[in-house]
């Protein structure tokens, strides 16, 4: 981006449910302005009570409603209503309002025509899902993050009888596609004098087709 | 950091109780005599039509940076800049008003001590222009709990004036109480009129009060009432025992001359006079301190919304202060502390006062028509009648505030045009192409999966 000025951004969320009044809470934390539209009057005042965004009672998805939260003075919308038709609609009207950058929330297996239409799409199942992983094998692997379709960020620890424990990077033979971006301290990047102690927790990106052999490795 | 209820009004009540009531109790009897007690009571009624549309934005949209943020949410980018350049001037002259003021009640201090500070009073009010500059450009510790600490002393202080003040006050002062006539009453309005401004102070620090949908409009009502109730009963105790003439004489030190007269001598300060003559000069710091504060934070939010060059919106790497924001401001009120009369400085900061209420008020009724759904916890009472009556007296009393004082406004008006059509011209503020947003989080296709 040419402009290195970061700029406080406008975000309507409609939909002011869990998700949304997080999201929210996330982006007044940085310093935003959010503006949420929730249909539920009593959902509104619990709202108001948080006191992280302006609050319009409404149904988002009626342009009357959606008009009064100002998408031409905004930068983004996120529709986060738990409803997939809702959302979508509310971002088309968003962006025949105005031109404003449009994320949708979707509760299905996305439709690969969405890209055309949204800008980005935001998958809390999936989310959930990794969530959920990390909790129930919790055998000394956490994903971090999904970086892109391929890539997976996570955090494991050498086991003591696993085939690289104790042993210096540049004596192991990492799969291609596997990279250990933060050694056990927490404070250097992995190179070839990092030593996996056993019992100590790694940060690695692996694209998804090596993390078997990568664990096999680090798990024993 | 959290603020109470009682936290919230003293941020109010301790911008408005202290240094306007020392440094314009004696211009006002000047200008209307003993007729200035209705003046500040009237002011305090007109102030209150626009403390309730304060209130209600206030608890409608949570933003700190107070009057200049609710007027960015209404209004285009033209209108929020002249709300936030008048309002960023209304602090920096106030500033420098509450630095000639402590100038006056300082060497009135010594005076009372018998002794005789060297100096013209205007280089103390540059060095109290500085030192806190200083102080607030090399650290952000501004903290709330002190300034409550701060405002109860201001409040004891003038409590123990108006306490051995109403045993001495003579009601036959105030007999004739019109004796420069009933218009008078207006221009002392204009004059003393920034004495009632300081509670938007509270609706810049909004997102640190507790509860604040209940609590702001609450402090924001409770400190207009309780500077109100104070206000008048100091001003009736001045006129009462030193008589309008001579408190007229007395100027920026009215309050500590007319101690001299009634109050008896205490242990360790001397004569009461002294505590009263500490009292100006504390609260008149304590204020300066406080507008030092204000009017960065005006500049730093401007700056942030790119209606000034963005410097200004930036910490500084170093003191983690808004440091450009911070000098620009003390430039400009180091000036009007050289240049401008203590009485025009009054009138002006008066009047863009009035000003950015007028728009504070018609922003309420504009985002009432455009917003009708918005959640509103407090609402006005007797909607439109309350926000219009406001705009008409804020209109009424910028009227009669004297020609003069309007050309050096229009001059400002003119300056801050000028300042904004060369910053667009160059891309220095406005809009900056697009804003930088992270990238979303792909997600793979239902095709993309299954491969």
């Amino acid at each position: 981006m040419s402009e290195s000025v970061t700029h406080d951004l406008r975000v309507i969320v409609a939909g002011g449910g869990e998700m949304g009044v997080r999201t929210a809470e996330l982006l007044d934390d940085r310093g935003h302005d959010v503006v949420i539209v929730e249909s539920d009057p009593d959902r509104c005042d619990e709202l108001a009570d948080r006191y992280i965004a302006t609050i319009i009672e409404g149904d988002a998805s009626r342009p009357a409603t959606l008009r009064q939260a100002q998408p031409e003075r905004s930068d983004v919308i996120a529709a986060l209503t738990d409803d997939e038709t809702t959302n979508f609609a509310i971002c088309m009207a968003a962006q025949r309002m105005s031109d404003i950058r449009t994320v949708m929330r979707i509760s299905e297996t996305a439709d690969e025509l969405y890209e055309e239409f949204v800008d980005g799409l935001v998958f809390p199942e999936r989310l959930g899902a990794r969530a959920a992983t990390n909790e129930i094998a919790n055998g000394g692997v956490r994903t971090i993050e999904d970086i892109g379709g391929n890539v997976e960020v996570v955090e494991v620890e050498v086991a003591d009888d696993a085939p690289v424990a104790g042993k210096r990077l540049d004596e192991v033979r990492l799969p291609r596609g596997s990279l250990i971006i933060v050694d056990y301290r927490g404070d250097r990047l992995g190179g070839p004098d990092t030593v996996l102690e056993p019992g100590h927790r790694y940060v690695l990106a692996v694209e998804s087709n090596v993390a078997d052999e990568v664990m096999n490795l680090f798990r024993g | 950091m959290s603020l109470s209820l009682l936290d919230a009004t003293m941020v109010g009540i301790g911008a408005m109780i202290g240094a306007g009531i020392f440094v314009l109790t004696g211009l006002a009897v000047d200008i209307s005599g003993p007729a200035a007690l209705l003046a500040f009571a009237l002011n305090g009624g007109v102030t209150t039509f626009t403390a309730l549309s304060y209130a209600e934005l206030a608890s409608a949209i949570p933003r700190n940076g107070g009057g200049y943020a609710y007027v960015r949410e209404v209004f285009s980018a033209p209108v929020a800049f002249v709300m936030g350049w008048t309002r960023w001037f209304t602090y920096m002259i106030a500033g420098s008003l509450y630095a000639l003021g402590f100038a006056s009640n300082f060497l009135e201090f010594g005076h009372i001590y018998g002794v005789t500070l060297p100096g013209q009073p205007v280089l103390y009010a540059l060095g109290a222009v500085v030192t806190l500059v200083a102080l607030n450009a090399l650290s952000t510790e501004a903290s709330g709990r002190g300034e409550t600490a701060i405002t109860l002393v201001k409040i004891a202080i003038l409590g123990v004036f108006v306490a051995f003040g109403l045993t001495a006050a003579d009601v036959g002062e105030f007999d004739p109480f019109f004796t420069e006539g009933p218009l008078s009453l207006l221009p002392a309005m204009g004059l003393t009129f920034i004495a009632f401004q300081g509670y938007d102070l509270i609706a810049t620090v909004t997102e640190e009060v507790e509860n604040p949908q209940v609590n702001i409009p609450r402090a924001i009502l409770l400190s207009v009432l309780v500077t109100v109730v104070v206000y008048l009963l100091v001003v009736f105790v001045a006129i009462g025992t030193l008589g309008a003439d001579a408190l007229a004489g007395a100027g920026e030190t009215a309050i500590a001359q007319a101690a001299e007269g009634f109050m008896p001598a205490f242990p360790i300060i001397g004569s009461g006079a002294a505590l009263i003559a500490f009292g100006a000069v504390f609260s008149t710091i304590s204020a300066l301190n406080a507008v030092v504060i204000g009017s960065s934070r005006v500049a730093f939010a401007m700056g942030r919304e790119r209606q000034l060059p963005a410097r200004l919106g930036r910490f500084h790497y170093r003191y983690g202060t808004p440091l450009a924001a911070i000098l620009v401001s003390a430039v400009v009120m180091l000036i009007a502390v050289v240049v401008v009369p203590i009485r025009i400085v009054g009138n002006l900061a008066s009047l863009f006062s009035l000003l950015g209420f007028i728009i504070v008020n018609y922003a309420l009724i504009r985002l009432r028509r455009r917003q009708p759904d918005l959640q509103r916890p407090f609402e006005v009472p007797f909607y439109p009648l309350t926000p219009i009556l406001g705009i008409a007296c804020n209109v009424l009393l910028g009227l009669f505030i004297d020609p003069f004082t309007w050309i050096l406004a229009i001059g400002w008006l003119l300056f801050g045009g000028g300042v904004y059509l060369l910053l667009s011209r160059r891309g220095d503020i406005g809009p900056s192409g697009p804003p930088e947003i992270q990238e979303p989080e792909p997600i793979q296709t239902a095709e993309q999966t299954d491969d």
